[in-house]
């Protein structure tokens, strides 16, 4: 009897995962890297095979992102096939991620072979001594320096990964603006146009200013209440228990207020106006006001929201305007089977202040976040000559137009006149176009070599601002005073 | 003397793995408590801080907020819990029909992670997605928003929690409810005693030591929680739900305060054991008074 129920309930579970199986997404199969030449091909086996690589599995780890997605599902399996050389590429939440990276680095067990190091970090690892030098290691290995590689091609974003002497330690894969992302379909419909300047009595527009971006985001709030719709004015990246919206205040709002540097003052490194910082200016407290204000026009899952899923919010037509990281721009303009407002996106630069264009002009401001990140190579690597040429092998020239299609980045300039990026650049309202020519104007995170541990800090004070436990100015005051207190802990500006 | 022998050499496996996963990082944890260690901050390695790291425990608003918030958690979440699985546990020791389907429905919560536990209540929960927040707007006109509302979030990290372990705490309770002697009930009956007279002299007294282990277990777990309600609320909004375990999670890996992370850990540790000692004591006075 038992042996029959089991027989039975054994068959259940067998139909049950088959179901599963079959009700499975079809895994797309990775598309092969752009053909290399029969000299390249045989180059790559060659520097494999004098490095003793052959077999070897390296492993790595990153955010989950279209790039880091392109790089684990596309880039690994064609250089495996060129070099023998698997490489495993664990790709997770951003914060897991640099966990365990920086977990592994600073126990020096060399689980990782390579690390993503974003903008923001790459200052608190150099101090730390977690990266290999790699112009050294290309010196000191010419046998691995392969002739499709070279530094000089990319942008100058490679600058961020530098050290005073100009040495290298990341190859960039990765690189985009937070940017300005609005509806085409509901900025240009003329009925809007109309109810709109009726309203406001001026065009309606991408906004250039703070008010004109309020002005849009409660008029298409109230559009999408009046017409039933599940349309809100913007997104806001407003986590109330996440980094990301520590991030999007101080990296894209704040700027655009003239708040720079997290309004620490890099000279005597103080936060509080009083001792010299910025972080409680008055700009600052307006910036947090206009900001947290924007959440009454957000979608109600905005303070749950981290860049994912503000990114998910426009691409499913949820939102009118917002600012989004531009590694997004690509698949939400393109990509039918994942957004809901493919051909519909614009892309413009973000509201700013008076006096903020201009500063960003001549270099003395910006106007949002330049973000991206590299690969680079842990001390306690077991590897580094094998992953030493896995890092060349992404910084191919000719890998480089794929990738920026899938995952609307770009690293080296000649990537920009690449037709297949040309073509996606006319579908994203001319994102790239805009990187490219506006770019300049963006900036990364400042070099704070104690970054996460003050961010740590600060941020408790920026959820209780969206979560309205705090006012904007309270809120402020108090991290700019905590912000103070733990750069003296760690010691800075005693 | 021979038998003793023995018996150590068959406890030194235990022993000596016991030594290296739990003593030694306790001696470990207790040595860097010692030290200022960061290695972001400006002095790089270890800095001697003597007792400063607990000294600094004292002043830490955030720290007492955490701890506090940790114990009316524990103490709400439990007691839901013990009502609600003392209530059923009854229920379920009678015969009804359907009474082995709902047995089994019923400890599913039981066997999922709580990581798991947590990403299903976030989908559950989530605004603009979820089912909760639709129903409840739509039903009886309630804005729920877990990253906005910090009664709502603490409120649904309880109710996960209840949800999760309630069946735990029935499935023991039924299991000493099953052992009890019927005699002394049935005896009460005859002698006229009520229903409510039965269960406050005669169930409760004799449940006790069941009872008892029931909160040990479940309080210790209330005192530790950090996946599920990281993975529902992380910890948010704001600091609403940060309760000891994720204050320390964010001390230790996100902010690399390894000396002060190391410090808090402890006084964690020395508030537990001491609450376990309590209940120990307890639990051995029911077994003298028993007796």
């Amino acid at each position: 009897m038992f042996k029959h129920k089991l027989t039975v309930m054994l068959g259940i579970l067998v139909l049950f995962s088959m179901v599963l199986s079959g009700c499975a997404a079809a895994v797309p199969a990775a598309q092969p890297a752009a053909p290399a030449a029969e000299g390249e091909a045989s180059w790559w086996k060659t520097a494999s095979q004098s490095a003793s690589c052959e077999g070897v599995t390296i492993r790595g780890i990153s955010e989950s992102t279209p790039p880091s997605n392109f790089a684990r599902e596309t880039l690994a399996p064609a250089f495996q096939a060129e070099t023998g050389i698997t490489v495993e590429l664990e790709t997770t939440s951003w914060d897991e991620m640099y966990n365990k990276a920086i977990n592994d680095m600073q126990a020096g067990t060399g689980i990782y072979d390579f690390v993503y190091i974003e903008q923001d970090i790459i200052y608190q690892y150099l101090a730390n001594n977690y990266l290999v030098n790699l112009t050294q290691l290309l010196a000191d290995n010419p046998n691995l320096a392969s002739p499709d590689f070279d530094f000089a091609k990319f942008t100058s974003f490679i600058d961020n990964f530098k050290d005073a002497d100009g040495n290298i330690y990341g190859v960039p894969m990765e690189a985009f603006v937070k940017i300005y992302l609005y509806r085409l379909d509901l900025f240009n419909d003329p009925a809007i146009q109309e109810a709109f300047a009726a309203e406001y009595g001026y065009d309606l527009a991408p906004a250039t200013t703070h008010q004109q971006y309020q002005d849009n985001a409660t008029f298409f709030t109230q559009y999408g209440a009046d017409n039933g719709l599940e349309l809100w004015g913007t997104t806001v990246q407003g986590n109330t228990g996440h980094a990301s919206s520590f991030y999007e205040f101080f990296e894209s709002i704040a700027p655009t207020f003239g708040v720079y540097n997290w309004g620490i003052n890099s000279e005597n490194w103080k936060a509080t106006v009083e001792n010299g910082g910025g972080m409680n200016s008055d700009a600052a407290k307006e910036a947090l006001a206009f900001w947290v204000g924007l959440l009454q026009y957000a979608p109600p899952e905005a303070t749950q929201s981290t860049w994912d899923e503000v990114a998910a919010s426009f691409a499913a037509g949820r939102a009118a305007q917002g600012w989004v990281y531009g590694e997004n721009a690509a698949w939400i303009a393109t990509d039918p089977d994942r957004s809901k407002v493919v051909g519909n996106v614009g892309v413009a630069l973000p509201p700013v202040s008076e006096g903020v264009m201009e500063a960003a002009a001549d270099g003395s401001g910006y106007i949002g976040y330049y973000d991206g990140g590299s690969f680079g190579l842990p001390v306690s690597s077991k590897n580094q000559q094998c992953t030493l040429l896995w890092l060349e092998y992404i910084g191919q020239e000719s890998v480089q137009a794929d990738w920026a299609v899938a995952g609307s980045r770009i690293v080296m300039e000649s990537t920009y006149d690449d037709p297949k990026v040309q073509e996606v650049d006319a579908k994203t309202d001319n994102y790239y176009t805009l990187m490219k020519s506006e770019g300049p104007l963006f900036r990364g995170a400042p070099p704070f070599p104690f970054h996460s541990a003050l961010r740590e800090v600060v941020q408790p004070f920026i959820w209780k601002a969206l979560s309205g436990e705090l006012t904007a100015a309270d809120a402020l005051d108090q991290a700019a005073a905590a912000a103070d207190a733990e750069l003296v802990n760690l010691g800075y500006g005693q | 003397m021979r038998s003793n022998r023995m018996g150590w050499a068959l406890l030194a496996p235990t022993l000596a793995i016991l030594a290296v996963v739990g003593f030694l990082p306790f001696l470990y944890v207790l040595y860097v408590g010692l030290f200022d260690w960061n290695p972001f901050s400006n002095q790089l390695g270890m800095q001697w801080a003597a007792v400063n790291n607990y000294r600094r425990l004292v002043f830490d608003g955030a720290f007492l907020d955490s701890l506090w918030r940790t114990g009316l958690f524990a103490f709400v979440s439990v007691s839901l819990e013990l009502s609600l699985g003392f209530l059923l546990a009854q229920t379920l020791v009678k015969n009804f029909p359907g009474r082995t389907v709902f047995r089994t429905l019923y400890v599913l919560p039981l066997v999922m992670a709580p990581i798991a536990v947590g990403a299903t209540w976030r989908l559950l929960t989530i605004p603009g997605f979820g089912p909760v927040p639709y129903f409840l707007d739509k039903w009886f006109g309630i804005d729920y928003r877990l990253g906005t509302f910090a009664d709502q979030a603490f409120l649904t990290v309880v109710l996960m929690d209840v949800w999760h372990w309630t069946p735990f705490v029935t499935l023991t309770l039924l299991a000493g409810l099953t052992a009890m002697p019927k005699e002394p009930l049935e005896q009460a009956q005859v002698d006229g005693a009520n229903r409510w007279q039965v269960f406050r002299y005669l169930t409760i007294p004799m449940m006790m030591p069941v009872l008892l282990t029931v909160i040990f277990i479940r309080l210790m777990d209330a005192l530790r929680v950090v996946d599920e309600v990281f993975m529902l609320t992380s910890g948010g909004p704001g600091t609403a739900t940060q309760f000891i375990g994720i204050h320390i999670y964010r001390a230790v890996v996100p902010k690399t305060d390894y000396g002060y992370g190391s410090a808090m850990s402890l006084l964690v540790l020395y508030f537990t054991i001491v609450l376990c000692w309590l209940l120990f004591i307890a639990l051995a006075q029911v077994g003298k008074q028993r007796e």
